[in-house]
Formats: structure tokens, sequence, C-alpha cells
């Protein structure tokens, strides 16, 4: 489904590369997990394939579904199916969350040609999918992400992921500044995801998320590029010996 | 280029009197918006109070807010309150909007009409429904 192929970039006004020849696949049905010591360039990673503004491809390809996403726009890139979601959430004050949700839905729906989705059929699934996510109505008409805790904030995230139905899933440290309890409601609301036309790229740094969000493939990034993949006793192997005896391998 | 210079003037001539101003303002292009406002607080006015809060949006990097407050007060116990805060539509909002699927006009049209939220709400709803896709349609062609 995504197909990384020496995948080069940099920080738009930089020489510095940060990503050196990415190779990565990651097939429909299929959980894939990204760790690698802070600088790899694992977030660099999820930014370029989103296309946030202020870095440049400077070569290697990415393709959703055979489709080259780095000539898309970001939003086409979102209508196309892929999702990101977001280390750390952005606040819009003002912006109730449900207006913003059903905004985004629509948008993509009209991007494909799609129906837009009434405001019941709305109102009935954005209710089903935050009762799982013990997300309260409340929560609801909040602006989005304003004064919301850290917890509240990645499960929003999670929210925003049913809603969209996107095809490829990118989750950035999803578990960053997250309780136990938080982090296994998070995991529980995207293991309801899973299916055989969806799949996930899991960025993060700690084993627990993995004993949560069971992945098929570990690999590890360093110094902008994958340099081993593995099962997931990879990551088990990593949270005992730290990254030193792969980064040697390596070398 | 355009230029507004607009604002509100409150007088307070009672004692105990209370008043509240909120004034959104929003910049784009070349446009340089200015709100003027005059409290006046009347020498019979006692206990009287007023807060103003002045907010300006500024969309792209060509465009200007200002703010002009003229206090008067002529009595001792009134309280006058002024805050004015000057934001931009944040590049991390307009992407966060893209990733969900908006183009950057919708993008902004969105986060504009968040930031005069409290306002329009105030409006009653025939008008404000009108103001909100003025909002939309000034905003178009302006942004990128």
């Amino acid at each position: 489904m995504l197909e990384i192929k020496d995948l080069c970039a940099s920080l738009a006004d930089e020489e510095k590369q940060i990503l050196k020849g990415v190779n990565l696949t990651v097939e429909a049905g299929k959980v894939h997990a990204i760790m690698g010591p802070n600088g790899s360039g694992k977030s660099t990673l999820s930014y370029v394939l989103s296309g946030k503004d202020g870095y440049e491809v400077t070569g290697g390809s990415a393709a959703l579904d055979d489709e080259d996403i780095l000539e898309m726009e970001t939003e086409e890139r979102a209508a196309a199916g892929l999702f990101l979601a977001f280390q750390y959430p952005i606040e819009i004050p003002g912006v109730g969350n449900m207006v913003f949700m059903r905004t985004a839905v629509n948008a993509q729906r009209k991007a494909r040609g799609e129906e837009e989705m009434s405001a019941t059929e709305f109102l009935k699934e954005v209710r089903a999918r935050a009762k799982t996510l013990k997300i309260d109505a409340d929560m609801l008409k909040r602006p989005v992400n304003v004064g919301f805790s850290g917890g509240e904030k990645k499960r929003n995230e999670i929210l925003q992921m049913a809603m969209l139905e996107p095809k490829m899933c990118i989750l950035d440290e999803t578990d960053s500044g997250l309780d136990v309890d938080a982090m296994k409601l998070v995991a529980e609301g995207v293991n309801a995801l899973r299916d055989k036309g969806r799949a996930f790229l899991v960025i993060t740094h700690y084993q627990r998320l993995l004993d949560h969000i069971k992945p098929d493939v570990v690999h590890i990034m360093a110094e902008g590029r994958i340099v081993k993949t593995g099962g997931p006793e990879l990551a088990l192997e990593v949270e005992q010996n730290g990254y030193s005896d792969i980064l040697a391998e390596v070398a | 280029m355009q230029q507004a210079d607009t604002g509100t003037k409150m007088v307070h001539l009672g004692k105990n009197t209370k008043s509240r101003i909120v004034s959104k303002g929003i910049s784009a292009g070349k446009a340089q918006n200015t709100y003027r406002g005059l409290v006046s607080m009347h020498q019979k006015a006692k206990d009287s109070r007023n807060y103003t809060q002045c907010d300006s949006l500024l969309i792209g990097g060509n465009c200007g807010a200002h703010t002009v407050p003229y206090i008067e007060v002529k009595n001792n116990s009134s309280r006058v309150e002024h805050e004015a805060t000057t934001s931009k539509v944040d590049d991390e909002q307009l992407f966060y909007c893209r990733q969900r699927g908006m183009d950057e006009e919708e993008a902004v049209a969105l986060v504009v009409n968040g930031f005069c939220k409290d306002v329009l709400q105030a409006l009653p709803m025939e008008f404000a429904m009108e103001a909100q896709q003025l909002v939309a349609i000034s905003l178009e062609g302006s942004v990128g």
C-alpha cells in the first residue's frame, strides 16, 4: 500500500540531509513500527509523507497504492487516504470539535466525488465512536484540543482517524505524554480500526505501546535510513539493550 | 490596499454601570485595520466598570493592525481595563486542517471563523450565518 524508495529529504533552506535514502514498504492490513534514536528522522519521515511545508524532497519516491503522493498537496494526500496522528496535536480556538471533524470528513468526500455525510448520519457515527474512546459529549463541543489534557488530545486524534477512515495511518509517537491507562485506551482505539484494507505505521520510542498495538514488522531507523528490519522481537531487543549494538552492526 | 478605521464609543453616565466591548479585526493582503475605542466614565458614574478586548488577526505578511484606546475617566472609583492581542493564522493550524483534508482557503476560513466566534455568537442567527459566509467570500483569493 505504501511504498517508499530511496527517499531523501532536507529542511527547505538547509543543505543538511535528514532523510538519506529511506526504503520501506507497508502492505495493506499490516502494522509496521519504527523505532530509533532521537534525531534519526522518524518524525521528519512522517512530515515529508504528509506534505508539511519546510521540507524539500531531494530524491527517491513515495507512493500510496501506486499513486505518487510527493506530487500531491497535503489535502490531496489526505483525500487519497493518508492520515497523520500528530505527536503534538494543534489547538484551534473557537472551532468546535464536531464542526472541525464534519468539515474534514465532507472536504475529503467532496474531493473524492462522494456524497457528503448528512448531519444526522454524522452525529450518530461520531457519538458511537466517541463512546468507545471515552470522549464525552462535552468534549465534542469544545474547541479542538483547546485545554485538552495530553490523553484527551491523543484520543481525539484517534477519534478523527476513526471518522475519516483513512487507508494509511501514520501514528507519530502517539504514546508520548500518556499515562498507562490513557495509552491502553488509545491502543484499543487503534486496534479497533485494524482492517485488511488499512495499514499502520507506528512511530514510537517505547516498547510498551507495542505490547498493546502488536506490530507485524519492526524497523530501526538511524541517521535518516532504515537500518534494520525484523519481527516484534526486535523491539524487545532494543528495550533490553538500547540501540548501540544495532548501530554498531550496521556501521 | 484597504484602510479601515472603525471603533466604538462607550459612555457611562450612571453609578455601577458595567460594559464589555469585544472587537475582532482581521487584516489580509495589504490592508491596515485600526480599532479606535472611546471609553468615557463621567463624574457621576461612580464604581462603573469597562472591559475592552481588542483582538487582531493578521493573514499574510503585508498587512497591519492598530489599536488606539481613548480612556477618559472623571471620577476616582471607575475601573477601565483594556486588553489587546495580535495573532496570525498559525502555519501549524493550517497544516493540521489540510492534513485532515481541507484545502488552504477552507482551512483559513475555518480558523478565522473560530477567531470571530465570540462576536458571531452574539448576533441574531440569520445575520451570523450571513456574516460567516461573508468572511469566507472576503477571504477568497487573499490567501496564498
